[in-house]
This record gives C-alpha cells, structure tokens and sequence, in this order.
C-alpha cells in the first residue's frame, strides 16, 4: 500500500501536540525560566589536544554578578560520564582531548557577565601532538590519547575460509569508502533549567533520550541518591541520538547546586558544534568476490571508525556497523574487522542509522560494482544472494523470521521508478523533472536502487528493559505512563493512535505522561527503532488486564453483567449506548485502577554482543539529475518500500521515512563536519549545510508493506532510522548509471562529476547528439 | 559595573544620523571604532563567528533620507542603498531594467534574510553576490565622500574597494542602471549562482551575462561578462567579452570563451570547493548560456 493521506482514510489523525509545534506555542525545556534564575555558562578547551598546566579562576569570581565558578575540585562524585563507559571528564584537569571538553563552568547573572568570567579564567596548556586521523592513532609510536591505547574497541567476525573462497572468485572487488562527520543538526540546541528544591531535591528540565539514564550518570556525578534527582525530558526539540548522551546536564546539576538558584544553560549553535556529537566517520575498505553465475562467495571488510575523543557509545556503534556490513545476503565466507579508534577530532557518538548508514553505503557499493563485472542487473544480482525465511541473521544468529527482504525486494522490482528505468524512459506523471527531451543536454538522469536490513533494539547483553503503566485516574483520565521522550518522532501521537484503536477510547479520554522520572517505569531508551515496538508489546501485556478491571469495575458498579459491556470512546459501553462514563466510574474508586508491565525488548540467543533479533528490510529506488556544468545532483523521485509490520500511525510511519531520507540526502550531497587541527571549519548551519525545502523538492513515496508470518508476535518494527541508511548507495548507483563514475566517498564532491563541456577540442555537440 | 566598560560586557552605542554628511562625520570621528550598519545581516554573522569584533558604536544608516526609494526617469533606474533585497527581488522596475540584478537579489540568502538586508551592504562587503550583476549591467555607484555624492562605475569602485584605497567613511548611497537604448529588447541578461545547496547558501560561483543578440548575423554586441562567488572579487572577464564582441557565434567560439573565462576568472581554493572547480563552473556556466542562445534563439 502507498502509504499517505488518502490511502489512510480515518486512521490519518491530527498529530495531538502538533498544532502547538507548527505555531510556535509550545514550551521546550530550553524556553523555561524560573524566578531568581542565573545563567550558567562552560568554558571549552583551547586547544584539542594539550597537557593543563594551571587553571586560575580567582579573577572570574571576582566579576560582580558571578555567583560561582567550578572546576573539577568541585565534583563531590565522579569527574566522568559516557553511557557505556564513563570517562569522559565533566572537567578535565590534567589534560584536554578535543576542543569540546569542559575546564570550568560559570554561573552569573546573565549571559554577558558569565561569558566576560569566562574570558578571564586563565588556563595554562602544553600542546600535545595532535591526532587528526583514526589510522595514525593507530600506530605504535602514536602518543596514547587513554591509558587503555587509542583503539576504543576491536570487533571481528569470521566464518568460512575467505582466503580460499577469494582465489575460486570468477570476479572480485575491492574498494575503500568514506563516509562524513554528520551532524545531528537538532532544531533546539542542547540546554535546560536546573532547579534546587528547597527538600535538597534537584530538578532537572534537560532534553535526552533516557531520563533514566541520565539520572544514574548525574546520580554518580553528583554523589546524590538517584530518588533526590528528577529529570523532565520532554518535548525536545531535535535528538537523532545526539542528546542521548549527557551534554550541558552536569554543568547546570553542579552549579544549581552550589548556587542554590535555578541556573539555565543553553548552548549556541556554535557551542553545540564544537562540543556535540556526530555520526562517525568511516573508512570501510571491503573486497567482495562472487563466481560466474553471481553468487556471492566472498566477503572481507575492514572497517575504521574515528570515534573522537572519547567513547559513549563509539565501541557499540562499531558493533552495529560490523553487523551491517555483511547485511542481507546470504555469503558463505566473511571476514569482518573494525576498530574505533580515538582521535582529537570531536566526539563521535550515537546517530540515527548507528553505523548503519555507514556499512550500507559501502555494501551495497560493492554489490553494485560486482554487478558491473558481471555484465548483469544489480537488482537481479540482489535477488541471487538476496536472505531467505529461515536464514539465520547476518552474525549467523538466530533472528525473529520475516519474508521482510524479500517483499521489499519485490515491491521495488513492481515500482514505477524501477520499471521506467527498465524501460530506459522516464516516469514522468507526479515527478517534478522534465521530460528527458526537454532537458539540456548537460543535464543527465540515472535511476539507482538499494536494499537494506536494519537492527532494531540494543541487541544482545545490554539490557534493554521495557515497560509501562496505564490506570484509570481518579479525575476519570486513562492515563498511559511510559518512560519515553518526544523528540519530534510523533511517539505522543503513536501513543494515542495505539490506545484509540486497540482499547476503543477517544483521544480526549486519554492522558499521555512521559519524560518525568519521577512518575515515570523503566521503559528503557527512546532509541534504536525501539519505542513503537515497545509501547505495542507493552500495551498488548496489558490490554486484557486492563480491560478487564475496567469492565469489572462498570459491572459492579452498574450490576450490569461484565461479558456484555465493552470499552469506547467517552466510557464503558453496552450494545450502542454509553453505559457509564469513564469519570463516573472513578467516582466510585479510592484509589486508581493500576496495570503495569514489565519486559525485556526481544533478543537472540546468539552470545555476541550487540547482535540484533528484530529487523526491518527497506528497498529504496531513486532518480538523480546531474548538472554536468557544475557537477551538482538532484534527487527527483525517491520509492522507499519498507516491510516493518503494521502501521502503528500512517503520518508517523510516513514522517519517520521521509524525514530520515532528507537526513541521508544531506549525508549524501552536502553535509560534512569538516575539521583541520582538531577544530570545526564549519562551525555553523551557514557552513554546514544541511538541505532545504528546495533541496528537498522531489517525490518521495512510500510503500508499507505491513504482512507479517502468522506466528509473528512482535507487531510493528521500527522505522526511525530505515529511511535514512540506503538512500546513499541508490544515488552513488544512480550517478554511475548517468555518468559511469564510481561515488565512494561521502558526501559527493561536485568535482568528480564536473564535465568540461565546451573546449576548443571538444564541441558541446557530441554530447547534444 | 562601570568598571568594566572598557571589557567584553557592553552594548555597542547606537547612533542615528539624519544625514549622509552625519553619519560620514560620526564614522570619521570615531574611526575603527565605529561600522555603518543597516540590516546588520553579514556583519552579524561576522561578530558571531568571530571574524570581526562587535564595534563601540554602530551608525544605523536607516534614518537617511533618500535612499529608501527605487526611482527611474528617461535614463537611469536609480535604487538607494537601504533598499531591502527583498524589495529589490520584487521591483518590476529592476525586472526591468536590470533582469540580472534582480535574479541575483531573488538568489541572495533566504526570506528573513533579504527582508533585513540591503543593497547597499551587499555592495559594501566587496564581495555580494549582486555585484557581479550590477557589473554586466553597466551600473555605477553614488559615493558620498564627505563633500559630494560622486558617481563611479561598478568596476572602477572595486577597483578601488579591492586596492584598499576606499576612505572608511566613504558611503555607498546608491546604484543606477542606464536604461537601456537601442538593444530593442533582446538584450540577453542572464545571473546563474552555485553553493553547496539549492537554496540559502553562500555562492561558489555566480555569473552574469549581458549582450545584444542579433540573430540575422549571430552575432552578439556590447557583451559584458562577470563572475564572482563566496568571499572573491567580482571581475569583469574582459579577454572572453573581446572575443565575442561582433564575432559570429560558432560552437568553435564557444570552446575559446570557455577557454578565456577559466583562464581569465581568478578565484581562490576554499575548505569546499578548489580554484580549478570554481573556473570550470564558471567557464561552463558563461558558455552553456551562450550556447542556449546559439542553439535556441537561432532556431526561433
């Protein structure tokens, strides 16, 4: 089914926090204020990588109107954070590793005050020899940038005999790819309002992706019982995993603290660039052979990972890129290596797509180039080493079975997009480009295509706890309390559809409560792909529990028998009329009626860490126009089919797909964190570019291919980062169908494609012909 | 806090004059300590990057009379210097006269953007993108020294704005267009921008293009070719405008004034983008336009 408006009838709703997003009405935490409020400010490293000699903070406490300035002498816990391993200084005090890392914080009565004490915090350095690339960090003779060596974390997977399988190869093929330091580019930069309760609480107003989480990193920071810390998480404004890890939160914790005033911080842009995460560069140098017929016999990666100065979760990210890079294809050989290397270049950190984008880019390169050697269709290639029901997942592990990569495969070969470029003509009818013969003659078309399969949920041995609680309140609400965030993805409204359609209620019987630790079970991580699956696994646990204290409760307070009444919209219901209101019914309740559940997200038996059990397959075809003149490309027509089971919310499903595309456009085409000498050279959205709406002014559809085997129990996949991890590979394909140049590094440079189309030699009518 | 007027923690003084002969003596008087500002746009991106610092005094330009206005009599279309870019983009009267001009205003930054800035800072900064256009428009600027609003060409003004040799008091007040005379309408007039992306981007390259076509002899007159783009100096390409001028156009032409713009276009290496990229693109950009002119107005 293509998936819009129209095709979704009645189940297309009005987004319930929508209205106040598009006026501007709604309050992020960034917008708050409190009463007596300081502004606090942090002091960044000079240089990326040096010795601290002395740090001198008299003169900035000295400035009127600063209420506190902090060092590390001023952490009662640990002087650490990081989700997975918590080394990274809230201040360093020996040494800086990049030019994000935190010295001092200041907090003041406004913003200028604070940033003049910044400016007077004197900080001695002794430059160290930089480490700007992964691979010279790599080298013995390299200086150590963590006591443990410069290698974060080592994977390598093996089966089969590669080294053999290669030399019975009919063709093989070896490229190297690269791959850019994105950037998140959130709407709201990280920030929050950090309020000391008068009850030795702290109140934490910050954006994340897991309330909990930062609650035990800030716990440990702190030296504070987790109970005395409160952290409201949502709305957020923008994450795509760049606030999933701690950023301004120690800071603002520390200084309301010392202070014991409400104290706000709010980065710039230009903060949020310099010390923010990004998607991690890779190199990925793979050789791929296949015999006569196009089977894919063999398979070797090698994979570098710049992971920047310190870990969060560069060593998982590495662990999902190892996965990914051997995909959905069945290949009896495979050697796979990767390392995630420290450097002086940022921090490199959790991205939606994971390291996925990455790998896929760099397989689906390779597919495509040995269907060139072969003389065949790179879509008919795909479907000789295309995964079958049954077949174990890409680590060999055993995963829950779809005809996913089939379906997908399926549904592109059908899609209009594939057909014409078949055909060798255009399909025109909806698509914005011109007809080909109307075009001139340096403008070129070419039509590519892509198939992935992406993980969903951490994977094996992280825990991954999920969970969630609905009750009746006894102000007549259902109140349905999970511990995720929104962050744009639409997961309020997911929330509400699912509740709507599985128990009956209207959206006004409904209160949605997240992001508030307070209230908040243990849902886990609003990451991953995995919320909508969760909140659906959930609410299947508690749907006839839930449904049955209710009807219990109508009957014994009506006498009416319970087997008759059912629930709908405004209260409990007997044939076609409302029985008893849901506020009549907590009229008779002293206390409210309370289900909760409480699971882990599904894994695979397999021990190996990080590996997935639950995927969605996705087949992306796309049209590009060159502009040889300038060497410039166009996406015109996207057609994304995505077998993720059922549709939980048509609009999110499709918001997801269309949002994460334009994310991986500007992975593709424009956008580069570029850095020299361990600093940003694009320090703003004026430099880094990510697309516009005229960037982003072609087709787009989307088929949601939602079957599932009869015996599946995990209801709808996730589909947050799918749209954004293939998109790259059907252009680099695309580009080599128009012009027969090879794309392997990201994002593509214009000068690769730039013709010179008029010369004495050559007349421009060899091409016009 | 008096103590600390002398450090980061103040505002800038913000003065107001009513006059151009005001605002020249204020800038004189104060020197390096104070900027002209009117929709502030480049300079604030400055001050926020640190390129610049934020001044002691900034002179708002905005209430002078007189250069608010966009006026026209039989020879000249004349627009003032605080003329908004948005207003430029929808002048019919630019349109007009000055089609390059006002497709490059159309391509300058984003809404919000335009609707602040002007045309007389997009000037000022040496480099905007508009300054290639008014170049092949043949426009010339109103200078106020101190004294006297004195007129120079476009080119001359670079010139001296690129030698350093402009006074920092001097103003730019406003633009005029001859209007044009005896081209009988097919005055081809063409402004093409690159960036990085479609829309809202600082320029790689822009070119602009003007001549008279005259398709009985295929020839073009009075050709003036620019090219600029990013931080660069726009410059008149004078060895490719020779060798088209009164010469039958021919697809062998063509090759030789692609030849002669990217020989000719001086440009510079930046993180994004290479001199040889930034030739190319305006050598085939220059050329294509000639090419459509070849191919499409001679056919019609």
């Amino acid at each position: 089914m293509l998936l819009n408006k129209e095709s979704s009838g009645s189940r297309w709703r009005i987004r319930p926090d929508g209205q106040d997003k598009v006026s501007g009405k709604l309050q992020y935490l960034t917008d708050m204020a409190a009463e007596g409020m300081l502004t606090g400010r942090v002091l960044r490293a000079q240089q990326a990588h040096a010795r601290i000699l002395s740090i001198c903070t008299e003169a900035a406490l000295a400035v009127p109107g600063v209420h506190a300035v902090i060092t590390h002498e001023d952490v009662p816990g640990l002087n650490g954070f990081g989700i997975a391993l918590p080394h990274q200084p809230v201040f360093c005090y020996d040494r800086v590793r990049y030019t994000g890392d935190a010295i001092a914080a200041v907090a003041a009565e406004n913003d200028a005050i604070a940033e003049y004490a910044l400016s007077l915090i004197q900080v001695e350095y002794e430059p160290l020899p930089l480490l700007e690339d992964a691979e010279e960090a790599m080298k013995p003779e390299a200086i150590l940038l963590h006591e443990e060596g410069n290698v974060l974390h080592h994977t390598e997977y093996r089966r089969g005999d590669p080294d053999e399988a290669f030399g019975a190869c009919a063709h093989v093929v070896e490229e190297t790819y690269f791959t850019p330091r994105q950037m998140h580019t959130y709407m709201e930069t990280e920030g929050g309002l950090f309020i000391p309760e008068s009850n030795g609480r702290l109140t934490v107003y910050s954006a994340t992706q897991h309330g909990l989480m930062d609650r035990r990193q800030l716990s440990r920071i702190l030296a504070l019982p987790e109970e005395d810390i409160r952290v409201v998480s949502s709305p957020i404004g923008g994450s795509f995993g760049g606030k999933d890890e701690l950023n301004v939160q120690p800071y603002g914790a520390l200084l309301a603290l010392r202070t014991r005033r409400p104290v706000r911080l709010h980065n710039s842009r230009y903060e949020s660039v310099r010390a923010g995460l990004k998607r991690h560069p890779m190199k990925i140098t793979m050789k791929t052979g296949c015999d006569s017929e196009g089977q894919i016999v063999a398979h070797r990666v090698r994979i570098i990972s710049d992971t920047g100065a310190y870990a969060t979760l560069g060593a998982e990210v590495l662990n999902f890129a190892t996965e990914h890079v051997i995909g959905p294809y069945r290949i009896p050989h495979v050697e796979v290596e990767g390392f995630a290397v420290y450097t002086n270049n940022g921090v490199s950190g959790e991205f939606r797509g994971f390291g996925g984008n990455q790998a896929i880019f760099a397989l689906e390169g390779q597919v495509d180039r040995l269907a060139q050697q072969l003389g065949l269709d790179p879509w008919e290639l795909r479907r000789r080493n295309l995964r079958q029901y049954g077949d174990p997942g890409p680590l060999g592990q055993p995963i829950a079975q779809t005809h996913g990569a089939v379906q997908v495969w399926e549904a592109l070969k059908a899609s209009p997009l594939l057909r014409a470029a078949e055909d060798g003509g255009c399909e025109g009818e909806g698509s914005d480009s011109q007809p080909e013969g109307q075009l001139p003659p340096w403008i070129v078309t070419g039509t590519g295509a892509a198939l992935a399969m992406h993980g969903a949920g951490l994977g094996y041995g992280i825990p991954d706890p999920a969970g969630g609680r609905l009750s009746l309140a006894l102000d007549g609400k259902i109140e349905a309390v999970f511990g995720y965030e929104e962050f744009g993805q639409g997961l309020i409204a997911t929330m509400e559809q699912m509740l709507v359609e599985q128990f009956g209620f209207a959206g006004d019987d409904l209160r949605i409560i997240i992001g508030d630790t307070d209230v908040v079970p243990d849902s886990g991580s609003s990451t991953a792909s995995r919320s909508t699956s969760m909140m659906w696994m959930a609410l299947q646990r508690l749907r006839p529990e839930f449904t049955a204290q209710l009807l219990e409760t109508a009957a014994a307070t009506t006498g009416e028998p319970a087997g008759e009444l059912k629930l709908g919209c405004g209260g409990v219901w007997k044939g076609c009329s409302l029985l008893i209101s849901y506020a009549q019914l907590a009229r008779g309740l002293k206390e409210p009626l309370v289900c909760e559940t409480k699971f882990q997200y599904p894994t695979t038996p397999l021990q190996r860490v990080g590996a997935h059990f639950l995927y969605t397959y996705s087949a992306i075809a796309v049209r590009v126009e060159l502009n040889l003149l300038t060497g410039r490309v166009r996406i015109t027509d996207q057609y994304h089919a995505v077998a993720a089971g059922p549709v939980a919310n048509p609009q999110g499903y499709l918001g997801q797909i269309e949002g994460g595309s334009s994310m991986a456009v500007g992975f593709t085409l424009s956008e580069d964190a570029v850095m020299t000498g361990g600093a940003y050279v694009t320090k703003n959205m004026d430099t880094y570019l990510v697309p516009t709406l005229i960037d982003m002014n072609g087709r787009i559809q989307v088929e949601a291919i939602e079957d599932l085997p009869e015996h599946d129990t995990y209801g709808p996949r996730g589909i947050g980062e799918i749209g954004s991890v293939h998109l790259a590979p059907a252009v680099a394909a695309a580009i080599f169908q128009a012009v027969r140049k090879r794309v392997n590094k990201l994002p593509v440079e214009p000068e690769l494609l730039q013709e010179t189309f008029f010369t004495t030699q050559k007349a421009v009518g060899s091409y016009a012909g | 806090m008096g103590a600390l007027q002398d450090e980061p923690l103040f505002s800038p003084a913000l003065r107001q004059p009513r006059s151009l002969r005001e605002a020249w003596e204020l800038k004189s008087a104060c020197a390096e300590q104070a900027v002209y500002v009117s929709g502030g746009t480049l300079l604030r991106t400055q001050w926020e990057a640190g390129t610049a610092a934020v001044p002691q005094v900034l002179i708002d330009l905005r209430n002078i009379a007189g250069m608010e206005d966009v006026t026209r009599d039989d020879d000249y279309l004349t627009i003032g210097s605080l003329v908004t870019l948005t207003a430029c983009r929808r002048s019919g009267a630019l349109a007009s006269a000055g089609p390059a001009a006002a497709e490059a205003a159309r391509q300058i930054a984003a809404p919000a953007v335009r609707n602040l800035a002007t045309l007389g800072g997009n000037i000022a900064s040496g480099y905007g993108d508009i300054l290639p256009a008014l170049l092949v428009h043949d426009a010339e600027l109103a200078v106020y020294d101190g004294n006297l609003l004195r007129v120079q060409p476009v080119e001359a003004w670079l010139e001296r704005r690129w030698s350093g040799a402009i006074p920092p008091a001097e103003l730019v007040a406003g633009v005029r267009l001859p209007l044009d005379q005896g081209s009988g309408g097919s005055r081809l007039a063409v402004f093409r921008k690159v960036g990085r992306r479609e829309a809202f981007t600082a320029s790689l390259v822009t070119i602009a293009v003007t001549a008279d076509w005259d398709a009985a002899a295929r020839t073009l007159r009075r050709v003036r070719l620019a090219a600029g783009g990013g931080s660069g100096r726009p410059q008149r390409l004078a060895a490719a405008e020779a060798l088209l001028e009164g010469a039958e156009l021919s697809r062998s032409l063509l090759g030789a004034v692609y030849e002669a713009v990217e020989h000719g276009f001086a440009s510079y290496d930046d993180p994004f983008a290479g001199e040889q990229y930034k030739k190319k693109t305006a050598g085939n950009l220059i050329v294509s336009e000639l090419w459509q002119t070849l191919e499409l107005k001679a056919r019609s």
